[in-house]
């Protein structure tokens, strides 16, 4: 069950997708890239856990993090990924 | 499931470009355009159709054209002062054309009740409850001590109530574009007077707005040391839903918030009229819509009455902006008279620490170089520099993803029905061919804000406001003149008079090529919907931006053609590494 809020969240991360995405090309370190794991995020956990999980993978996703697969699963693995950081 | 996501995707497209067309207006005037009467509202028209109105029984019919005026002659303004009512109501900046012709009338800014455009500034006493002083009113003809108000030549307006009370309003006015009033009253009876001195801008219709969604245009002010915005619209629709609200006095107001000093008014995109209280003196200001009409109103009123003691005199000073939203100047007059966040009558906005100082440094370049045009290209370079190391790193990465395109599609044709053993393959390639991860997504989006502080004060600024850039660009604040769609002036028609879309000028081209280059130079999205859409984003693009400010399309396109340069450069220098060399 997706909520409007996440909903909202999911519209905006597609606009990025379809428009910005194209002319700035893929810098993620990731995979899935943030924009497609901030949806899954959206997805699974509603618009405030999945923004703060988004926005914690954007924040991840610099020069200094090793990056890799990281994908979106259970509130398990999100743990994890966090604690697995630096 | 890809029919719904290319339904989605279409349905977005479709979005962006009608929300595009409603933000964005063709042929956007920036100026005020009093003498034009064609897009304003008869005066019987702005009649509330709600109340029945007898024909020639129109407010405007009691307003009468010819009242004594005192005269303005200043560097910055020229205009008069309406002695009935003691109203400011005709300012006219000597400045600023309204169009680009050498003989296009100067901007009046504010405009007397009896003309299509009535806007104006009036300073007044209200009682406080059980005096019965005899007040000053909007019919009240003041007498003035001179017959011009210049720089240097203060005016005192006087009236004389006639039962021992006489009322003043001590005028002068600076070099450019400030007011200062003293509100004074002599009480020569034998009893105390209580007196709240007020001060209104009115402004009784509601402008052409530019209409951008980055730029404010309505009241504003900054009370309590905070900036507060109130826009057309939205005090129109607070004041119709509080029509309701027993109280009468509370019905009317869009916003309302006391604090010491502080200062409002109502800007337009390149104007602004606005009033600085005393900044010692405890006051509450007021936005407020007034219905039957489009009728808004800023007003400061004090807290505390002033007393007057019998045979004693009483003053309030007060300051007032009507002029140009000129930063360099806006500053001066906030170090000068200690008005709060004065600058701020520019939309700013929430990256004012990244917008001051890129305006800062715009304007320093525009005043070395002497072309703003020149001066927004030369910045741009400096930005570029700025984010230099970041954009090559990526752009290495990129190139070398590019190079393995083969084995993603293999990859992705292998895995389409397992996309977490995709995305585990993926990895595992790019670890095999030694690409080095992109520099990751935060330092992508640290940069957006940079790129969008540079477009908004480009958009905002009023010195690209009739600068010229070279060849057909005479404007920079204005949409480029040449269009695509009568073959550049060969075919005698208008066809963006038809529909903004018609509109198609050589610069809003060039970007769209860029663009398209860009794009070009990276790598196709993974999905095969998105990859269609982003072919055709540079077509929307360009639709989108051909009715923006030319200024603003130049720096696209010149922000695009250095990164497709610096991306190209990287390319073609860029091999991939042997899989299964070790590292020397």
């Amino acid at each position: 069950m997706t909520t409007p809020a996440a909903m909202l969240g999911i519209g905006a991360v597609k606009v990025y997708q379809y428009t910005l995405r194209g002319f700035i090309g893929p810098n993620c370190r990731f995979c899935p890239s943030c924009s497609d794991y901030a949806v899954d995020a959206f997805r699974a956990h509603g618009a405030l856990r999945g923004g703060a999980m988004a926005g914690w993978r954007i924040l991840r996703c610099n020069p200094w993090n090793e990056g890799g697969y990281d994908p979106v699963e259970d509130v398990k693995t999100e743990t994890a990924a966090q604690t697995g950081q630096d | 499931m890809d029919q719904k996501r290319l339904f989605l995707a279409i349905a977005i497209s479709i979005a962006i470009l009608l929300g595009f067309q409603l933000l964005v207006r063709p042929n956007l005037p920036h100026t005020m355009q009093p003498q034009v009467a064609a897009d304003v509202p008869a005066p019987a028209a702005k009649l509330d159709p709600g109340k029945t109105a007898v024909p020639g029984e129109v407010a405007q019919a009691a307003v009468p054209k010819d009242v004594p005026r005192l005269k303005i002659v200043a560097p910055g303004v020229t205009g008069s002062i309406s002695l009935l009512g003691a109203r400011i109501d005709d300012i006219v900046l000597n400045h600023y054309r309204e169009t680009l012709e050498p003989n296009s009338p100067l901007v009046r800014l504010l405009e007397p009740r009896s003309d299509a455009q009535p806007y104006y500034v009036q300073y007044g006493w209200s009682s406080a409850t059980g005096s019965n002083v005899k007040l000053p009113d909007s019919d009240t003809v003041w007498t003035a001590s001179g017959d011009t108000l210049g720089a240097g030549k203060p005016v005192t307006l006087t009236w004389d109530n006639g039962a021992g009370v006489t009322f003043e309003l001590a005028l002068s006015i600076d070099d450019n574009y400030m007011f200062s009033v003293r509100q004074g009253v002599r009480n020569a009876t034998a009893a105390p007077v209580s007196l709240f001195p007020w001060s209104r801008i009115r402004r009784d219709y509601k402008p052409e707005l530019a209409g951008y969604s980055v730029l404010f245009e309505g009241m504003l002010g900054v009370v309590g040391g905070t900036l507060q915005e109130t826009t057309y619209d939205a005090a129109k629709s607070k004041s119709e839903k509080q029509q309701d609200n027993p109280d009468p006095s509370l019905r009317d107001v869009a916003f309302s918030g006391q604090g010491v000093g502080g200062w409002a008014g109502i800007t337009d995109k390149y104007w602004l009229t606005a009033l600085v209280p005393d900044q010692t003196v405890a006051s509450t200001v007021r936005f407020l819509f007034v219905g039957g009409g489009d009728h808004y109103q800023v007003d400061y009123k004090t807290d505390e009455p002033q007393t007057i003691a019998p045979g004693g005199n009483a003053g309030l000073e007060s300051h007032m902006f009507s002029g140009a939203k000129v930063v360099r100047l806006l500053d001066t007059y906030q170090d000068r008279y200690n008005i709060p966040h004065f600058d701020k009558a520019v939309d700013f906005g929430w990256f004012y620490f990244l917008t001051k100082p890129i305006f800062y440094a715009l304007d320093w370049l525009n005043d070395h170089i002497g072309n703003f045009g020149l001066a927004i290209l030369v910045f741009t370079v400096f930005v570029k520099l700025l984010f230099f190391p970041l954009a090559n790193y990526s752009y290495r990465s990129m190139s070398r993803m590019k190079l393995l395109g083969p084995k993603m599609t293999a990859l992705r044709e292998q895995f389409k029905d397992n996309p977490q053993e995709l995305q585990k393959r993926t990895m595992g390639l790019y670890k095999e061919e030694k690409i080095n991860p992109a520099s990751g997504c935060l330092p992508m989006l640290v940069q957006i804000p940079v790129f969008f502080s540079l477009y908004k004060v480009i958009l905002i600024t009023i010195e690209m406001r009739h600068a010229p850039f070279f060849g057909w660009i005479r404007d920079l604040s204005a949409v480029d003149p040449t269009n695509l769609f009568n073959l550049f002036g060969l075919i005698p028609i208008n066809p963006a008079a038809i529909s903004p879309f018609l509109h198609m000028g050589i610069w809003p081209l060039i970007m769209g090529v860029t663009m398209f280059l860009q794009q070009k130079l990276n790598p196709p999205p993974p999905d095969p919907v998105q990859a269609r859409i982003f072919q055709f984003m540079p077509i929307i693009f360009t639709f989108m931006m051909a009715n923006f400010p030319a200024g603003l399309v130049i720096y696209w396109s010149w922000n695009n053609t250095l990164s497709v340069c610096q991306q190209w450069l990287i390319q073609r220098r860029t091999k991939l590494p042997k899989p299964n060399l070790a590292r020397t």
